[in-house]
């Protein structure tokens, strides 16, 4: 991944859910409480960066507790797991995190949620087949490849809309590529009549 | 982000090496022999036939002094035999690539090898050398480049296919359509667990290819992330257990458990 990979930073800032181990001094504000030490278990979102070195580094101390300790956030949360196991089809990704998947292997990486894995893959397979479906059908030839959008040609309709606008930045990229090989192979089929 | 060419060629570029097949013309001109950079054409004489490449034949097409040959897969029952074989015998595979030319074999009835198989430096393997879309080939096979020679002979040799372009052009487009379907359906059971997400492309044409490119890898790629974590935590786990297991074993060569891992892998 490159070093300015901008989605890899927009990643990063996701705020995860954390809770405190240990009081700490001067940092209430984060809390809202301005001059006040900073309470142990008090729970604070905190972006993925950050959580990520509190959660590995520990404290040093005898107990060897680490600073915080963190919970799966609201995007992976249970009930959108659950959702993505009954139709990954149905869940508008992007409505939970717009880099739904980095997050997740991010988390991953932080938890061993054996599950997550396989729900996760399951889920962009499944929706993998469905983008490239969509980008197929999408559009002639459109301009800069935002085919998405002009409106489709064969009767996809409103439900196919409101899944393309449910992708997560991973797969609009996906959806990049599906349609950009549509795209040009349509182009070339066109050019053999030309010449 | 360096380079903004797609990975493999593009399009036009496959058209442009799909050129290099040769077909079979029937020439109505008499033409001597040219001399080209892959080799001597054959010399044209009227009522034979005669194998040229797909753009020379073209060019001579489009003058007027010959005629195309189409090859016997483009026939609307050759395709029309395929399209039944992607669709109701073989649903999830695609269909089997053209098979090498082979011819019975005199001194051994009952047996066939490749044709030059015995001899070294006659065997004729890569597509645009071996005469796939020539008079010559099986039919009911597609060959490599299938979908390119196929569109270029209906727009430009329409005449020379006996009448029914527009059947053979419904049955080409069944084809596309059927294989991309299985295109679709690959990325699925790339996520199936245990099955090591390995799709045959086995029969996937060049312009197939060029098209699904992109797709297939931006898949494989999510797929190699999203198992990343889980891979790691797993080798991980294993690189433990040997560890564990060789401590008590191996005593001090707790690094030679290590290298051998590393040999499997």
């Amino acid at each position: 991944m490159p070093y300015y990979d901008i989605d890899s930073i927009l990643t990063d800032a996701e705020k995860i859910p954390c809770t405190f181990q240990l009081d700490i001094p001067d940092l209430g504000y984060l809390d809202n409480t301005p001059n006040q030490p900073l309470k142990a278990g008090t729970k604070v979102n905190l972006p993925l960066w950050l959580a990520e070195m509190l959660v590995i580094a520990n404290t040093g101390g005898p107990d060897n507790k680490t600073f915080v300790t963190f919970d799966l956030p609201r995007a992976l949360g249970n009930d959108v797991i659950q959702a993505l196991k009954a139709d990954p089809r149905a869940v508008p990704l992007r409505d939970q995190s717009a880099h739904f998947y980095g997050l997740a292997t991010h988390m991953m990486d932080l938890s061993e949620e054996q599950e997550l894995g396989s729900v996760l893959r399951k889920t962009f397979v499944t929706r993998a087949a469905e983008i490239s479906l969509h980008a197929r059908k999408v559009g002639g030839v459109s301009t800069k490849g935002k085919g998405k959008e002009e409106g489709s040609n064969l009767g996809i309709g409103g439900a196919g809309e409101e899944f393309l606008r449910g992708l997560d930045e991973w797969e609009r990229k996906l959806f990049r590529k599906a349609h950009d090989g549509a795209k040009s192979g349509k182009e070339w089929m066109d050019s053999i009549k030309k010449n | 982000m360096a380079l903004p060419l797609p990975l493999g060629l593009t399009h036009s570029e496959v058209a442009f090496v799909a050129e290099m097949e040769l077909v079979t013309v029937v020439p109505r001109q008499r033409l001597e022999s040219i001399d080209l950079l892959s080799g001597k054409t054959p010399p044209l004489r009227p009522p034979h036939r005669a194998d040229l490449p797909l753009w020379l034949a073209l060019l001579l097409k489009k003058q007027r002094r010959a005629n195309i040959v189409p090859p016997p897969w483009l026939h609307p029952a050759s395709l029309a035999d395929i399209v039944h074989r992607e669709t109701k015998v073989h649903p999830h595979a695609f269909s089997e690539p053209m098979p090498t030319a082979s011819r019975a074999r005199q001194s051994q009835p009952g047996y066939a090898g490749r044709i030059g198989g015995g001899d070294s430096s006659e065997v004729i393997l890569s597509p645009p050398f071996r005469s796939n879309c020539t008079s010559a080939a099986p039919a009911g096979y597609l060959p490599y480049h299938w979908l390119e020679v196929a569109e270029v002979l209906i727009t430009h040799a329409s005449d020379d296919l006996g009448g029914n372009t527009s059947e053979i052009r419904g049955l080409l487009r069944d084809l596309v359509e059927v294989r991309a379907a299985k295109m679709r359906d690959s990325a699925e059971t790339l996520g199936a667990e245990g099955q090591g997400g390995v799709v045959s492309l086995r029969g996937v044409g060049a312009m197939e290819l060029a098209e699904n490119r992109g797709f297939v890898l931006g898949v494989v790629d999510g797929v190699r992330k999203i198992g990343g974590a889980v891979e790691t935590a797993r080798r991980e786990k294993e690189e433990e257990m040997d560890l564990g297991g060789g401590d008590g074993g191996r005593g001090g060569y707790g690094g030679d458990g290590d290298s051998d891992d590393d040999m499997g892998i």
